[in-house]
């Protein structure tokens, strides 16, 4: 008996150690799609402790094709969710107030690719074709840029015929789309494989043409920024980011070792994450995640033009968290 | 009248919560009328406890307590807490009138017809009243659940999309998937009974079939059949057609040995026999699995165009509407769809009465 009572203390006293040695902010982030390189930034910073110097308890949740990190916020689900601008200026139309703290991604990864047989060698050539867009808040770019030619999108004579794609380069392959929606670092890379190339592909460049929307940017909650500790939380959170993504993009072997390790879904292939290490690369900025306010501008001027959201948004970014870095 | 001891504690609940929600509004009298007349009526329904007052009182003192709560809700606000009471009695009332009405209802002082109707009727606006008060008192925010009215503004506003939606959907790609899936049921189920080669050989592929998920058989038919609506009604023909096939071979197995001799009597042919006496005889479970099939199918449709679609159909809506956070569309056409579904259930349950008439449970007048 005396055993099992100074087997008991023991236990209650290890159990009751461990919280105090565990006093650091927790916060929750929700990524936008599923683990892989696109994150390698905050899942470097993860594995490597970076979260921890900063005294930092991160949890990070994967997305997928049906999570939208902004219905997962306005739930209470996470403190800080990875999203693009225009799903979150049209949430925070919606009633979700969200608010860009930093913004790694500087340059947008989005392209439309048709092969060279469907005739397609410019935008004069859509009319009267099939292009695959993403949905679930990728399909603002797309929407935009057709406004900006002067596109119907509904099917009518002379406009285009839009397409819900799946995530992969199957309508292309199968030829269900005469073009479609690649990210440079993850679908892309399955065409190159499939043996489409520059020669025998147009392609249409987001960031070439000027079309290009903000990206992966991190967002919290309005109400959130009023508490100092929460934007010192934040501002910690996006340095040991930061020094997270500087980390992979010097490391781009390690960085994707590392994704292929997070990921527990065991579908990240060393290879391709190695691919998105590379081409992540050219979008993010590592040294300096300010939002860039023209590239802002242009933004919420595309999503008032292609009338995503019907007034210009106010304190939809702030400053405080990366001025304090 | 005598009340019973269910009757008895609901009202005691009802009353009690809008007496202690009276004594809380007192100190911010005037600010809503409506819930203050409510609580003064509800409250004197106990001084009668002994005489109960008729039961169509309690009903409209619950519906003007919805109806009060709804006009008083606040903007932007969260409710006070005697309002969450003239809820709380609300509904009490509510449960009582109910309970009250199906209890004379079965005592025969109220006529069946038409009144019965009356009970699922408020069951659901109280549901709806419900929904309406707790989301905008306790500010839900929308994306979360928005309540009925705005979902309600919203199917107004879009009939275009909602329209256009379900001729897709419901018009392209159910009706048509539902008749080959199980017309080939039907068709496979007289082949399968006629020979036990085949029964050995397609049974259990049939089976094998039925455990296949939507998820994982819907991406495959885009890639055989297109994008389109052809993919969406592959998909709603490999749903419906074992649960035909299944029902059928056992329907047609319902004739007794009796009743076949009866047909060998009269030299029927093989044929003869199916189509005067087996297939009758199984009518009631056809029926059945065209029933099944009817809500089957609709769900299949819709899953299925959470892949690969043309920007149109309620599953295309359902899933980016999510992604868009406009929920209060995606409730809309599940509100279509759900009527859309019921209905087509309902149409098949009548063709099945005016066809198995001759069926025990028709007979009765229940279908």
């Amino acid at each position: 008996m005396k055993k099992i009572i100074t087997g008991l203390m023991a236990g209650v006293l290890a159990l009751s150690a461990a919280p105090a040695a565990m006093a650091a902010d927790a916060l929750t982030l929700q990524l936008k799609w599923v683990t892989q390189a696109q994150f390698a930034g905050y899942l470097v910073a993860e594995a490597k402790g970076f979260y921890d110097e900063e005294d930092l308890d991160i949890t990070i949740l994967p997305g997928g094709p049906n999570i939208a990190p902004e219905q997962v916020i306005a739930g209470g689900g996470a403190d800080i969710i990875v999203t693009w601008m225009a799903a979150g200026m049209a949430a925070r139309e919606s009633g979700v107030p969200l608010v860009n703290i930093a913004q790694p991604f500087k340059r947008s990864g989005l392209m439309m690719i048709c092969p060279t047989e469907t005739g397609i060698t410019s935008e004069a050539d859509f009319p009267g074709h099939t292009l695959g867009v993403w949905f679930f808040g990728n399909e603002y770019p797309f929407f935009a840029w057709m406004n900006k030619i002067g596109l119907a999108t509904d099917g009518s004579e002379g406009g285009v015929t839009v397409l819900q794609q799946s995530f992969d380069i199957q309508p292309m392959i199968q030829g269900q789309a005469d073009c479609i929606s690649v990210m440079t670092y993850n679908e892309y890379g399955q065409a190159l494989d499939a043996g489409y190339g520059p020669d025998n592909l147009t392609i249409f460049n987001y960031t070439e043409m000027g079309n290009d929307l903000l990206e992966d940017g991190l967002y919290v909650m309005e109400d959130t920024l009023s508490d100092p500790a929460k934007v010192d939380a934040y501002t910690r959170f996006v340095r040991a980011s930061m020094k997270g993504w500087a980390y992979a993009l010097e490391n781009p072997d390690e960085a994707a070792e590392i994704v292929v390790e997070m990921d527990e879904t065991g579908a990240a292939e060393f290879d391709h994450q190695r691919y998105m290490v590379e081409e992540v690369s050219k979008l993010v900025d590592a040294e300096d995640p300010a939002l860039d306010m023209a590239t802002y501008d242009r933004t919420v001027q595309a999503l008032l033009d292609q009338e995503i959201i019907t007034a210009t948004p106010e304190g939809a970014y702030t400053t405080a968290v990366t001025d304090g870095l | 009248m005598r009340l019973s001891n269910l009757q008895l504690y609901l009202l005691l609940v009802g009353g009690g919560a809008a007496m202690l929600g009276l004594a809380l509004s007192l100190p911010t009298l005037g600010n809503a009328p409506l819930v203050l007349i409510f609580f003064v009526l509800a409250t004197l329904p106990l001084f009668r406890l002994a005489k109960p007052l008729s039961l169509w009182l309690d009903g409209l003192i619950a519906i003007f307590g919805a109806v009060a709560l709804i006009a008083s809700l606040p903007q932007g606000a969260s409710m006070p807490l005697h309002h969450w009471l003239a809820l709380f009695s609300a509904w009490a009332f509510a449960w009582l009138f109910v309970e009250r009405l199906s209890a004379a209802i079965r005592a025969g002082t109220l006529p069946e017809t038409g009144t019965s109707l009356i009970i699922p009727v408020i069951f659901g606006l109280a549901l709806l009243a419900m929904w309406e008060v707790v989301t905008r008192g306790a500010n839900v925010p929308a994306v979360l659940l928005p309540p009925p009215s705005a979902i309600g503004a919203r199917m107004a506003a879009e009939t275009g999309i909602l329209w256009a939606d379900f001729v897709q959907t419901f018009i392209r790609s159910v009706l048509p998937g539902y008749a080959i899936g199980c017309l080939a049921g039907l068709g496979v189920a007289i082949l399968v009974d006629r020979s036990p080669f085949l029964k050995a050989g397609i049974m259990p592929i049939g089976n094998f079939m039925s455990a296949l998920p939507i998820i994982g058989i819907a991406p495959i038919m885009v890639m055989w059949f297109g994008f389109d609506w052809q993919s969406k009604a592959a998909v709603v023909v490999a749903m419906t057609f074992f649960p035909m096939l299944v029902n059928t071979v056992a329907g047609l197995n319902a004739a007794s040995v009796m009743e076949r001799d009866l047909m060998r009597t009269y030299a029927a042919s093989y044929w003869q026999t199916l189509f005067k006496l087996r297939l009758p005889a199984a009518g009631p479970f056809i029926f059945n699995a065209l029933k099944i099939n009817s809500t089957l199918a609709l769900i299949g449709a819709i899953v299925a165009e959470f892949f690969g679609t043309p920007v149109v159909g309620m599953g295309f809506r359902i899933s980016t509407g999510v992604g868009r956070l406009a929920i209060d569309l995606v409730w809309a056409e599940i509100a279509v769809a759900a009527v859309a579904g019921s209905a087509f259930y309902g149409v098949i349950a009548l063709i099945e009465r005016g066809v198995t008439f001759w069926h025990p449970s028709v007979r009765g007048g229940r279908a």
